[in-house]
């Protein structure tokens, strides 16, 4: 399988008072392409660094990540923003949707910073909406929506971009396990159906059961690696219905 | 992403905080409207400078004055030079005409007279001057005017548009400015009566005691000869009515070739009152000029011209040097007025700034959202320098909106008392240039005063987007 992801040697020490924490100590590992992952550990493991390092939103110490061939803790700044801008979709712990913006224009937006037509952006939107389900929300802005409704959207912002690699950010953190649960399913379908990598962090062992293969992390270091490919990918079919 | 897509979401951005914002343009509004009121103030005052100077024949008139003859109203002062020991008359005249450069010389005759018209009693200036001299002064008339006709006999005026205003009542010997009401002169068609001796006219009136001037024949004292009341009527008023001021507006236009005579003819065998005498009070043989009007054909030669009339001995006074004294003076003027509003601007900049730094700081985690989701740091930027330049903008458009009204206020309030300070015109004038420039101005402001929250916005690290709390 072609790899998406690869990290070699990774390092990542923060300067705290007068000692030195080692948020991350020595990381190897690759993703493939339509994978998804999920990277689980203890709150300060340093899985949620691990994850902003990938997406470039912090440069690591020291070592090489590699993502579709690209050197990205050499990019600027400004090259790492439109490196997102082309490459990654993100959805967060506590969704931030845009509170002025109804739910399509949410979605909409992160094809406006990369110039396209609005009625393209908004169609397009209108359109991941519906795959998640949100038809019936579509004029609504984030206050009027459920917690899980607004996951939903934040789901769909982040697929519109059509991005290689979505990046999930303890996705379920702010919602009820029920809710969780659909969540997670939507991710599990979108990935198959689109053929997308996801790489998502949680600290829950259950919802990290939903991902093919599961990075368990302590310390900065990858201690596990679960490879739960095969019951994943035959299971699903009867837990869609 | 595009220019509409920036907008819209900078907009939207200032909508959310209607109150914030609206606060915000207010600052602005008040600094761009004292900075345009208070400009408008010193471009209304150097409007009605220009004004009058066009109406005194522009820039390329010389007023010539010699040794003091006539007598006016306004004082010369004598500060600048010497006294001057030459009189003004035809054959100085002749001479200024032979100056090089020199297109126009004409005498002017400055003197007090009386019209008497019913009731009323006017004390009016006279001025005697040349119809060349007139036409170069450029009087705009009322329609079917014309200016008095040379050498007729029979003395004609233009009235300058105000002239009414300086009639009194015989009996109370109370006027316009006394009583509110319009003499009831009209000094198109009324048939008046000149008094060119108004001394002997006086005397004449307290020596029988006011009250028997119904324009029949005066007994008189038992002076040497009682005045001479003369049938005048006017060939022209100069347009405009007796609200709008102007440099003609209370002056009697006539020719001074009819005024030599007639004043010959009243003072025969006496000295003319306001002439030079010899020491035994017997008048010269020439007839000394009040001023002349010396018209310069270019207008880089009226400081030679003007030299060497005075290296001749007399004084000159040119518009020019008016102008660029008032010049100066306006420079000052607007500066501080203008310094003035730049302050209440420089105020609101500072709350545009603290706005924006506000506004970032409550959106530090939608900033970082969406440089997540890719937004450029260039976006970034421009989006919050767009929002600042918007509260510029609107604050400037309103502002001027607001200038023009408080514009109008003061015309209206300070118009109708303005003519008697001597403003011609409207005292506060905006033009559309500084419309257009305090707007640009405002958006400026704006953009300076949000440049540094926007770069600070741009450089938010996009962790704290994710950082959950």
């Amino acid at each position: 399988m072609e790899s998406v992801i690869e990290v070699h040697n990774l390092y990542k020490y923060y300067r705290v008072g007068d000692s030195i924490v080692r948020a991350l100590n020595g990381l190897n590992f690759e993703i493939y392409q339509g994978e998804f992952c999920a990277i689980v550990g203890t709150s300060g493991s340093g899985k949620s660094t691990l994850l902003n390092m990938l997406a470039g939103l912090e440069k690591p110490t020291k070592g090489e990540i590699v993502i579709s061939g690209k050197h990205i803790e050499k990019l600027t700044e400004d090259q790492l923003v439109s490196f997102r801008r082309d490459n990654v979709g993100f959805i967060f712990q506590s969704f931030h949707l845009l509170g002025t913006m109804n739910a399509l224009e949410n979605v909409a937006l992160p094809l406006s910073f990369r110039g396209e037509k609005r009625e393209n952006r908004l169609k397009k939107a209108d359109k991941m909406l519906d795959l998640v389900n949100l038809g019936k929300h579509k004029k609504h802005i984030p206050n009027q929506m459920s917690g899980g409704q607004q996951q939903r959207v934040g789901v769909a912002r982040a697929l519109v971009v059509d991005p290689k690699i979505i990046f999930a950010d303890e996705p379920t953190g702010n919602l009820d396990s029920h809710t969780s649960e659909d969540v997670m399913k939507l991710m599990q379908k979108v990935v198959r159906e689109q053929k997308k990598t996801l790489v998502m962090v949680t600290h829950d062992d259950h919802l990290a059961t939903y991902a093919d293969r599961v990075f368990h992390i302590i310390d900065g270091q990858i201690v596990k690696i679960d490879n739960n490919y095969q019951e994943n990918r035959e299971e699903p079919k009867n837990e869609k219905n | 992403m595009n220019l509409t897509d920036l907008l819209r979401m900078s907009l939207g951005n200032l909508k959310r905080r209607k109150l914030r914002t609206f606060l915000t343009v207010l600052g602005v509004i008040i600094g761009t409207a004292s900075i345009v009121v208070m400009i408008s103030l010193g471009l209304g005052m150097q409007n009605s400078i220009y004004q009058e100077v066009e109406q005194s024949g522009g820039l390329t008139t010389l007023t010539v004055t010699g040794k003091s003859s006539g007598d006016t109203m306004m004082g010369y002062d004598g500060q600048n030079s010497d006294e001057p020991t030459k009189y003004i008359t035809d054959d100085t005249i002749k001479e200024f005409s032979q100056i090089e450069h020199v297109k126009l010389a004409a005498p002017m005759y400055q003197m007090s007279g009386y019209l008497l018209k019913g009731p009323y009693i006017g004390y009016i200036q006279i001025v005697g001057t040349t119809r060349e001299a007139l036409e170069n002064q450029n009087i705009e008339l009322r329609p079917g005017g014309s200016l008095p006709a040379e050498n007729s006999g029979q003395l004609e005026f233009v009235f300058g548009n105000g002239l009414q205003t300086q009639f009194y009542e015989k009996n109370s010997g109370k006027g316009y400015w006394d009583t509110g009401e319009m003499p009831d002169v009209d000094l198109e068609k009324d048939q008046m009566f000149l008094v060119l001796n108004t001394q002997a006219y006086d005397n004449a009136r307290s020596g029988s005691g006011f009250g028997s001037g119904d324009g029949g024949e005066q007994p008189g004292t038992r002076k040497a000869k009682p005045a001479q009341k003369y049938v005048v009527h006017s060939s022209g008023v100069v347009a405009g009515g007796p609200d709008s001021y102007n440099t003609h507006f209370y002056n009697a236009y006539c020719d001074i070739d009819t005024l030599k005579m007639m004043l010959k003819r009243e003072f025969a065998g006496t000295a003319i009152p306001g002439q030079p005498q010899t020491k035994s009070g017997k008048p010269y043989k020439f007839f000394a000029y009040t001023s002349a009007s010396v018209k310069v054909d270019d207008l880089d030669e009226v400081d030679a011209v003007s030299q060497q009339l005075r290296d001749m001995g007399y004084n000159v006074q040119s518009n020019v040097e008016y102008v660029e004294s008032m010049k100066s003076q306006f420079a000052i003027i607007q500066a501080v007025l203008g310094g003035i509003g730049a302050v209440s601007l420089l105020v609101a900049a500072i709350g545009i700034a603290n706005t924006m730094m506000m506004s970032i700081y409550e959106r530090t985690k939608e900033i970082g959202v969406i440089k997540v989701l890719g937004c450029s740091l260039k976006n970034i930027k421009q989006m919050f320098l767009m929002e600042a330049a918007f509260i510029g903008f609107l604050g400037g458009v309103i502002g001027n909106i607001f200038s023009f009204a408080i514009s109008g206020a003061i015309n209206f309030i300070v118009g109708s008392s303005g003519e008697s300070m001597g403003f011609a015109g409207n005292i506060s004038y905006i033009p559309v240039w500084l419309m257009l420039v305090s707007m640009g101005f405002a958006v400026l402001v704006g953009m300076v005063a949000g440049y540094f929250p926007a770069l600070r916005a741009m450089r938010l690290s996009p962790l704290a987007a994710i950082r959950n709390e």
